[in-house]
């Protein structure tokens, strides 16, 4: 079986962003960015198929600059087998020009799977993977919990609001992962020195044009301190009143 | 030549040749599996371990009965030689002894220490013949024990023992002389067999002399097939050893990451250990101290670290004859493999080739569980009286497991992914590190810097005290502290990352050297030379695991510096305070790794004014871990009882007022202990103590 | 004048919330341009019934598909045809639910169209030639401000942002074929499991009511399970203590070592605040305290915190939220 997987180079989301001089980026000093955790998700699937049929062939793509090789060298370290950059000054916003270079590069792939995760922990649109479906023209199934291939046919669960969808596709497909299906393995050492030797091609990205774009970025209000309401049973309702009208959770 | 003369040297040189084979085997064994390493530094040192822990017992004196047993038993062993050699040496030369060298007032000395000692040992030997078929002590049973070889050498001991007053008693009996002052036991016992004649007199000497002697032989020639191996390596392996140094005590062993060709990382068999290793399984005599002082082991855990040096040997004997082509012994092994574990030597495919090569040491006899339980305080190689290192080889089994292999138990991964992201084991905002220090005036280095000032030192908070809500308070008290006494100190703020001790104790160095070669890189670009600290474990590692790496600093712990700090008077504190007892919890990697008792306890002395100080039982070098070291905070405890539970009941047991720790995560898991006993003590940090006693 | 096109989601039949959510944002948008609101809306036959409720949120015409294969969410005929009846248009903007199934069919008629697309929106301006949303990005710590320039801009707007508004008349009903052949669809969902069957799993909850150590034994998680089924879409949590002692299984467990959780809204009945337990949700947006220590550290990151016993608090909420829960 031949899968191919996108991954994406996001930085690390635990930290207090800030805006950049611009205002219409977030300033990248000091960050540290990592696989998009959905992506991990969608390599460590494409491994577990791997792991059961060693003749699999694991393919990573990323779309960005240079600085995406530690991205695609980390899933050649988890197992995958070779890697493909497709080289761009900066990732941009729109998920359709993204879909447009990827499609680009898979056509003619022969891929049985093309693996994306659900959705990228910064730009947090999930649309690439099923957009990349459609150029292909192949089935496309989003937000996968569950997975079993047999053959060349698959089924997948998907979490819907207050429950479950169970859904039947033939191969070749392209899937998004959501969490919850796996958990990504740790890279070994070992895994990391051999990573180093295996192939990664750098090509130009195809974007074309781009009618998405960022204007202006922000930070949301800070979250306010919190604060001690009350003692005892006494405080509850004042509790109850601050999350329906302040919090808006109930 | 008389026919007992022949068949003397006869004897003797097939018994040393025997020997001789046999010892070259063993050695050959190691230095074929085992991987080459240089053990010939800091002789000094060396020979000082030699003498103290060897010669001088002083680890096995730990233990109040065994342990003055034992020491008997050895120190009489090391002056019966001579007279062994005495009697070796008139076997080959018929009619020598001693007082054809010695002038008789030292020759008589002589004689007397061999009756003296022969009576201790024999006294000894009955003692712990005793106490190992009625009394049963706990650390003497259980896995990795044979029990059988061991009645059997102290009943061999003991025979030579009788054997040596017999035939003292028969050779004055037959040649009463006037050297009787020396020969006390030789009196008394003659008195036994003076009815008999001459001629019978001269057989039971004869049959005394054949006897000691030909145990002796025996008794060399059994050692290989025995776990008394330990009587002819022990020895050497306390000199060879590094656990009491030369060298930092407890410090990991630095591994090239970057070496050409290099496939593999840690160690899954024999054959990634090295000699050394291996001539620790040798030595291994099953006394069981190391996992009567294991944490793991005596709260319910699978870890005994008796057995992991057991099934090293075990491995090793069951590799080695294959590896080596000595192939007599491997179709019929006979050399002692240790026993007990989970040893495949038993089995009908067990001696097959096919299943000698697929065994490894790893999974086959020591499991996952087994190594992931350790906590690494130390207490094993503390208490072992042949100076092994046990977490040397946890540790490089460790290290395979993660570099190798991948497998660790599933909740660290985030803490190494964290590290890995965020320079710190938990996922808090590394732009959060310094916030604890809001408001209180303290600058960062890069601040210091700017103002083209220098500080006197670096106070290095890590991870728990920056991001921890128990632990920030620990750095507000010393920062209050160092500012109470003027002096002149900055922290590295945002740019200090994990020192890399979790990751390296868990076993992933990858990870270690990247994080610690970062902050070497910060802190030579600053050009800091001092350190202050009050967390063990960056005290540990930043001072005696960091030089590997090329970071060569002066570290101290906050204990230590404050209490120097009062000793040059440079703390005003108030003389108030009401009378309390505490008791203090020793840190491992404070006390076991780096010898700091005293220090935490003086200073909770000097600042306040009416305290007395008790000490739970296993205190000091004996003191119980709280369970946190070893990347064990960072993962589940499922078996037994918790051991931060155990260790609090026993503190809690000296009725203490309060408690004392000097390490941010003793204090974590102390007061999840009182939580649990739902006790309300209070448990403080040192600093805490004194901070509380500044006059304002 | 360009129309604005809104997909109204549906389940069993009936239009869900965030249908009329989406219609009310056409609208308002369709206002500012001057323009008309087309919902669309598509199930088995007898939907075209929610005609009449998008037309009081404000729809002039509603685009009817019924099929009887299009009973279960059939995504490749239903982005065919949105597609094409996008085509065979003038729209200035096409309004989907940012919902599992809005995600899923929102970038297909995208990618089918080759404009832009960007969904979980909070909110719409028109600017020019342009349209202008707000999205949030980097786990809502950053928010965007994003311009559309395709003809149509597509958008997928966030649930609970845009308060549905009446805006009455009757809409015209137009029944559209499916542009596809519904039974050739190659994905098919073969089944829909819904309801309280299946526990609700800490990772999608959107309420976590956690227990600690606080309330002192196993049988007391009683009074955090009450309060969980008070709110009703809520699932039980614990910290590490709790399950190292077996009072809760390890996979309930919240925190360094567990699950990582970001709920709504986080409950955390006895919890003192440990920085392991902090660690697994700390990111969750609304975080209430109830603590008998007022120095316990969960109160440094609650958003409400109530000091006391919470066996005398815990009772009164869950009785204070099934009343208001009751009252909608």
């Amino acid at each position: 079986m031949k899968i191919a997987v996108c991954v994406k180079r996001v930085p690390d989301m635990d930290v207090r962003f800030k805006i950049a001089a611009n205002g219409a980026s977030v300033d990248e000093a000091g960050l540290k960015f990592d696989m998009n955790d959905f992506d991990s998700w969608a390599v460590e699937a494409a491994l577990q198929i791997k792991d059961k049929d060693a003749a699999t062939e694991v393919v990573v793509i990323s779309l960005g600059p240079d600085a995406v090789q530690e991205t695609i060298r980390k899933a050649l370290a988890m197992g995958a087998d070779r890697g493909v950059e497709l080289k761009t000054d900066h990732i941009p916003f729109d998920g359709f020009a993204i879909a447009r270079a990827l499609a680009s590069e898979l056509q003619g792939g022969g891929y049985d799977l093309i693996l994306f995760g659900k959705q990228s922990a910064d730009s947090s649109n999930g649309v690439v993977g099923a957009m990349v479906g459609e150029l292909l023209g192949l089935p496309v199934v989003t937000a996968i919990s569950k997975l079993d291939i047999s053959g060349s046919t698959g089924t997948a669960k998907r979490e819907i609001e207050g429950g479950q969808e169970f859904v039947e596709f033939p191969l070749p497909a392209v899937l998004t992962i959501d969490q919850g299906l796996n958990t990504a393995r740790y890279p070994a050492l070992k895994g990391i020195m051999a990573a180093k030797k295996k192939p990664l091609e750098v090509k130009p990205a195809q974007l074309g044009d781009q009618t998405v774009t960022v204007s202006r970025m922000e930070l949301p209000p800070e979250r306010a301190a919190g604060r001690i309401i009350g003692e005892g049973a006494a405080a509850v309702p004042e509790l109850v009143r601050l999350l329906q009208t302040e919090a808006k959770v109930l | 030549m008389s026919t007992a003369h022949g068949i003397f040297i006869a004897v003797v040189v097939l018994a040393l040749a025997f020997f001789s084979y046999n010892a070259q085997r063993l050695v050959r064994y190691m230095r074929t599996v085992g991987a080459p390493e240089d053990r010939g530094d800091h002789p000094g040192t060396r020979i000082k371990n030699l003498l103290v822990i060897g010669i001088g017992q002083a680890k096995i004196l730990r233990d109040p009965v065994a342990g003055p047993l034992h020491a008997f038993v050895f120190w009489g062993f090391v002056v019966l030689t001579v007279g062994t050699a005495e009697i070796i040496a008139q076997g080959l030369f018929p009619g020598f002894d001693y007082s054809r060298i010695l002038p008789g007032p030292i020759y008589g000395l002589y004689t007397l220490s061999q009756e003296l000692f022969a009576l201790l040992v024999l006294a000894a030997v009955a003692a712990l013949l005793y106490r190992r078929l009625v009394v049963h002590p706990k650390r003497l049973q259980g896995d990795a024990v044979h029990a059988g070889d061991a009645i059997f050498i102290l009943s061999m001991i003991a025979g030579l023992m009788l054997s040596l007053l017999a035939l003292g008693a028969f050779t004055f009996a037959l040649h009463p002389d006037a050297a009787s002052l020396f020969k006390p036991a030789s009196v008394a016992l003659s008195h036994v067999v003076s009815g008999m004649s001459p001629h019978a007199l001269e057989i039971g000497r004869a049959t005394s002399w054949w006897a000691h002697a030909l145990l002796i032989l025996v008794f060399l020639n059994y050692l290989p097939y025995s776990k008394h191996l330990h009587v002819i390596t022990s020895l050497p392996n306390t000199y060879l050893s590094n656990t009491s140094g030369p060298g930092a005590k407890g410090a990991m062993r630095y591994m090239d990451l970057e070496a050409e060709n290099a496939e593999q990382f840690g160690a899954a068999d024999v054959t990634h250990l090295r000699w050394k290793n291996l001539l620790d399984g040798y030595s291994c005599t099953e006394c069981g101290r190391c996992t009567a002082a294991c944490p793991a082991n005596l709260t319910g855990k699978v870890l005994s670290p008796r057995k992991i040096i057991v099934n090293t040997r075990q491995r090793l004997m069951e590799l080695a004859p294959l590896a080596t082509g000595d192939f007599g012994e491997f179709e019929h092994p006979h050399l002692d493999r240790g026993e007990g574990g989970d040893a495949r030597a038993q089995g009908e495919d067990a001696n097959t080739i096919t299943a000698v090569l697929e065994n490894r040491l790893l999974d086959n006899y020591v499991t996952e569980d087994e190594l992931w339980a350790c906590t690494s305080c130390r207490a094993c190689v503390q208490e072992c009286p042949v100076s092994i290192d046990h977490l040397d080889i946890i540790n490089d089994l460790r290290r395979n497991l993660v570099l190798m292999e991948s497998r660790f138990p599933p909740e660290i991964q985030p803490a190494f992914e964290s590290l890995e992201r965020n320079g710190s084991p938990w996922s808090f905002d590394p732009g959060d590190r310094a916030k604890w220090a809001d408001g209180l005036d303290i600058p960062t280095m890069a601040e210091m810097v700017e103002r083209g000032e220098r500080p006197e030192v670096l106070y290095w908070v890590g991870c728990m005290g920056s991001f921890d809500d128990r632990a920030k308070k620990i750095a507000v008290a010393f920062a209050r502290v160092l500012q109470a006494a003027h002096v002149k100190f900055a922290i590295l703020g945002q740019e200090e990352k994990c020192n890399g001790d979790p990751a390296r104790r868990m076993g992933n160095e990858y990870l270690y050297q990247m994080l610690a070669r970062e902050n070497i890189e910060t802190m030579d670009r600053y050009g800091v030379q001092t350190i202050v600290t009050n967390c063990p474990h960056c005290f540990h590692q930043i001072g005696n695991e960091y030089p590997q790496l090329g970071g060569n600093y002066d570290v101290i712990h906050h204990s230590t510096f404050i209490e120097r700090l009062l000793e040059d008077g440079r703390l005003p504190l108030n003389g108030e305070g009401r009378a309390l007892t505490v008791a203090y919890h020793d840190s491992c990697y404070l006390g076991r790794y780096n010898d700091v008792y005293d220090a935490p306890r003086e200073t909770l002395k000097r600042s306040l004014p009416v305290v007395t100080l008790v000490e739970p039982p296993r205190t000091r070098s004996r003191g119980l871990c709280c369970g946190a070291g070893g990347g064990r905070m960072w993962m589940e405890e499922k078996e037994g009882k918790r051991i931060n539970v155990e260790r609090t009941e026993e503190l809690l047991a000296t009725g203490a007022d309060a408690l004392a720790v000097a390490c941010p995560f003793c204090m974590t898991m102390i007061r999840d202990g009182v939580a649990a006993k739902e006790s309300e003590i209070p448990v403080y940090d040192i600093a805490e103590v004194v901070a509380g006693q500044l006059r304002s | 004048m360009a129309n604005i096109l809104a997909f109204a989601e549906t389940r069993g039949g009936e239009l869900r919330k965030i249908a009329l959510e989406a219609v009310t944002a056409a609208r308002t948008l369709a206002d500012t341009i001057g323009g008309q609101v087309h919902a669309f809306v598509a199930g088995a036959p007898g939907i075209a019934k929610a005609a009449q409720q998008l037309g009081e949120y404000g729809a002039d015409v509603v685009v009817v598909v019924e099929h009887a294969a299009l009973e279960k969410y059939n995504p490749e005929a239903i982005a065919a045809t949105v597609a094409a009846r996008v085509q065979g248009g003038d729209y200035r903007a096409v309004i989907f639910p940012t919902s599992a199934l809005g995600s899923d069919l929102a970038p297909r008629v995208a990618a089918k169209l080759g404009v832009g697309l960007v969904t979980d929106v909070t909110d719409i301006q028109v600017e020019g030639d342009a349209l202008v949303v707000r999205h949030p990005v980097n786990i809502g710590k950053v928010v965007a401000t994003v311009r559309i320039t395709s003809k149509p801009a597509l958008v997928g707007i966030r649930a609970n942002t845009f308060t549905p508004k009446q805006s009455p008349r009757t809409a015209t009903v137009e029944q559209m074929q499916p542009a596809s052949d519904p039974a050739a669809s190659r994905v098919v969902v073969k089944e829909v499991k819904l309801g309280s069957g299946t526990k609700l799993d800490l990772g999608e909850a959107p309420v976590i009511v956690s227990g600690g150590r606080g309330l002192k034994a196993a049988e007391n998680f009683k009074l955090v399970e009450d309060l969980a089924a008070a709110f009703g879409n809520a699932a039980v949590g614990a910290t590490r203590a709790v399950t190292d002692d077996g009072w809760r299984s390890h996979s309930d467990q919240i925190g360094q070592t567990g699950r990582l959780v970001s709920p709504q809204l986080y409950v955390a009945v006895g919890i003192s605040g440990a920085i392991q337990h902090l660690a697994g949700m700390r990111t969750s947006k609304t975080i209430v305290a109830i603590n008998k220590d007022k120095e316990a550290p969960i109160f440094k990151v609650a958003d409400y915190g109530i000091v006391g016993d919470l066996f005398e608090i815990v009772p009164a909420l869950t009785a204070a939220v099934k009343e208001a829960k009751a009252r909608g």
